[in-house]
């Protein structure tokens, strides 16, 4: 008997990286190795051009590709306007804006 | 047929197949370029436009006298090769002309030698001119250029180039048959003149030569075989060509025209683009300014490499992205092919995915503020070199200035970026997006210190009653105008030329003389249209960091040589670029502009 109590538990947000098929994660970093590199600091999310103007975040897609959760992903990646600012920001001088190329090109063929 | 021998034969069929070819090739890609194309080269064909492309492929196609500014051996090398085999043509047809064959066949004309001997027409000079020896001469300056050819091949260095250019097969057959012609010609020559006891300086006495070595019956059986030899690798040559880089010798012709015609290309690939790639002789002279060969050891994607690939439908996004689209090449490409714009256009064949929801999100936004006629876009990278922005204020508010600031607080980018990425479609919202701000806003005046922006407002932005100006160019209006004033100080400044500001946007004085007014220039020594790029431009896709910062510290090297106390430079990414490898300090413009401003400005009140 289903009781409706006006709320639900969440779905635990954990990414399960057993589950996660990271085949196309693993094509990205063969291509860029440097992305190993990736602290996830977020200097490129709190620079970038299109997270100032909309909730585009960066780091929270490139994070989660990494772990081989890509859905949704292709799209976010679309609101980048390339500008380059992220890559001059990055600690880890990873090619931030060949990484979205990057990215899109290896998501759009999925 | 009373003029033919059999060893004509392969010259006859391989000179047919060129001749098919080339026309065959030239006619598609005329059929296919677009009409407003097609309409320039009916409205330029009798105006005097023709006139002065003819003058231009003799210059150029002939005489190679841009080569000769860059390099002079490597000058005289190709212009032995081509004038010389031209005036060998030229010359053997008024030779035969001279006998009365103007209209014989193509072989007589060109196998002269030998026809005249075997059918007794060689026996004095025609004319008052002395055939035997002009040929002779004329044959000894192309032999000097395929000497040179070798040279070029065994030490590059020789030529004053560092690097040479790879082959693809097609070109090795093209051009060992290239060597073998001319020495070939010069054996069957010598042997014709040796048994019919005529012949120039050369073959004559080359021919006395294999004469006593041989013997009378070889040299007699040996004939035949040396005419055939000549003919043969004449037809590997002549069926190579149109498939090597040899086709840039029938190539640079249309292309020089239709240059002059007013056609060029564009962001999108088109037909005309065939006449540049196979206009490209390969000459590698494209190589050794490219600082990603220099510095970064990136030596397979230089324009030479680009061209070959795209030609052959072997372009891959690893060649196409891995450029600074710096101009460097560009700007000593003998041929002038526009190679910006080729590696442009390849992208967006490459990259290029319209999707109209894309940028849906930038719709309604508008960050800027203030009021004022004149509208001052910072652009992305600005916003990442404060101090900038920041001398920029206090330089508007010593002037004066009413300033609509579009996007200090963050804005939409100008979308050149996007555009050099190969994502046109993507970029033209963008373009759109700021555009209508800044009609909105009805600025008259629109000022950048970012050459990227600069240069897609006044290229791909349609701005009419807007004048668009780098930040440059309006201090020095300031300073002209007297609107603001600034002290003379003891310190020396070294100028860095942003890429995209001058090569690429031709402004070179402007920031020089708002320099001079502050204190004193030192020119590097690669300079104006030969500075050295910073290695950071959002062209090139595919650099890593590392990289990137060699460049910058040979840059940063270079700049120091001069002595100067400090460098200057007027675009922002060049600004963190170079202060990567730098140990002096690095400014922006407008930094050294306002850090020099007259406490009593003669503007009064500055703008709240
Ligand atoms: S700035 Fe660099 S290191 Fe930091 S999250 Fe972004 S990509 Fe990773
Ligand atoms: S390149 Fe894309 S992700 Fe990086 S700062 Fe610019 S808009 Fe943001
Ligand atoms: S692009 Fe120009 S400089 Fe480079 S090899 Fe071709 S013709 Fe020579
Ligand atoms: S534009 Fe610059 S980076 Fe690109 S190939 Fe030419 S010299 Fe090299």
């Amino acid at each position: 008997m289903a009781i409706n109590w006006g709320f639900n538990i969440a779905r635990p947000r954990a990414v399960d990286m057993d589950a996660n098929d990271l085949s196309i994660t693993r094509r990205i970093m063969a291509q860029m190795p440097e992305f190993q590199a990736c602290i996830a600091c977020g200097s490129c999310t709190a620079t970038c051009t299109a997270g100032n103007l909309t909730s585009f975040n960066f780091r929270r897609v490139h994070t989660l590709v990494r772990r081989g959760e890509y859905e949704g992903a292709y799209e976010e990646m679309g609101k980048c306007m390339l500008c380059g600012k992220c890559r001059l920001s990055c600690p880890r001088g990873i090619n931030t804006r060949g990484l979205v190329m990057l990215i899109k090109r290896e998501l759009e063929d999925k | 047929m009373r003029y033919f021998d059999s060893f004509v034969v392969p010259f006859a069929v391989g000179a047919l197949i060129l001749f098919a070819v080339v026309l065959w090739k030239y006619a598609n890609w005329f059929i296919a370029m677009p009409r407003a194309d097609k309409k320039r080269v009916a409205r330029g064909i009798f105006s005097r436009r023709t006139a002065e492309a003819v003058g231009e492929v003799i210059s150029e196609s002939l005489l190679h006298r841009r080569i000769f500014r860059v390099n002079p051996l490597l000058g005289y090398m190709h212009a032995s090769l081509a004038f010389g085999w031209f005036l060998l043509i030229a010359v053997g047809w008024i030779e035969a002309a001279a006998y009365g064959l103007t209209f014989s066949p193509l072989w007589v004309h060109v196998f002269f030698r030998w026809f005249g001997a075997h059918y007794g027409l060689e026996h004095a000079a025609v004319w008052g001119i002395d055939f035997a020896f002009v040929m002779d001469l004329l044959l000894l300056f192309v032999l000097s250029g395929v000497a040179l050819a070798w040279a070029k091949r065994m030490r590059s260095k020789m030529m004053g180039m560092r690097k040479t250019t790879r082959h693809t097969p097609g070109d090795r057959i093209a051009l060992s048959a290239l060597w073998f012609i001319f020495p070939a010609r010069l054996v069957a020559e010598s042997l014709t003149a040796a048994i019919y006891d005529n012949g120039g300086f050369l073959t004559g006495s080359l021919g006395n030569g294999l004469l006593r070595l041989l013997g009378p019956e070889v040299t007699v059986s040996a004939e035949p075989v040396a005419w055939w030899l000549y003919s043969s690798v004449l037809c590997i040559f002549f069926v190579a060509m149109p498939f090597s880089r040899y086709m840039h010798i029938f190539t640079e012709i249309p292309l020089i025209f239709l240059r002059r015609y007013g056609i060029t290309s564009s962001e999108k690939e088109s037909s005309f683009d065939h006449f540049q790639v196979e206009a490209c002789s390969r000459c590698g002279i494209c190589i050794d300014p490219c600082q990603l060969q220099s510095q970064a050891g990136y030596d397979r994607v230089q324009s030479v490499y680009f061209l070959r690939d795209r030609r052959y439908g072997m372009l891959t996004e690893s060649v196409a992205e891995n450029c600074l689209m710096c101009g460097r090449c560009q700007n000593l490409c003998p041929v002038g092919i526009d190679l910006n714009t080729l590696r442009l256009n390849s992208r967006d064949t490459l990259r290029n995915t319209p999707n109209e929801r894309r940028y849906e999100y930038l719709r309604g936004i508008d960050p800027s503020h203030g009021a004022g006629k004149v509208g001052y876009f910072a652009g992305c990278m600005t916003l990442l070199t404060p101090r900038t922005l920041q001398a920029m204020e206090r330089i508007f508010s010593a002037a004066g200035e009413a300033v609509w600031w579009a996007d200090r607080e963050g804005g939409v980018c100008c979308g050149r970026p996007l555009k050099l990425a190969g994502e046109t479609d993507s970029a033209r919202r963008m373009m759109e997006h700021n555009t209508a701000l800044f009609r909105k806003h009805g600025i008259t005046t629109l000022v950048t210190s970012c050459p990227i922006c600069l240069k897609v407002f006044k290229e791909d932005y349609d701005l009419p009653g807007i004048e668009i100006l780098h930040h440059s160019e309006y201090l020095r209006r300031l300073l002209d105008e007297g609107r603001i004033g600034v002290e003379h100080g003891a310190e020396s400044f070294t100028y860095h030329d942003p890429c995209e500001l001058g090569r690429k946007g031709g402004i070179y004085e402007p920031p020089r003389e708002v320099i001079r007014s502050v204190g004193e220039l030192v020119e590097p020594a690669q300079t104006r249209e030969n500075a050295l790029c910073c290695g950071s431009s959002v062209a090139n896709l595919a650099i890593d960091d590392r990289n990137q910062e060699k460049i910058a510290v040979a840059v940063a090297g270079h700049l120091e040589a001069t002595g100067a106390d400090a460098i200057v430079t007027a675009c922002p990414l060049c600004k963190k670029a170079v202060s990567r490898g730098s140990t002096r300090p690095v400014y922006d413009l407008s930094e050294i502009v306002a850090g020099h401003l007259k406490e009593s400005a003669p503007a009064d009140t500055p703008q709240a």
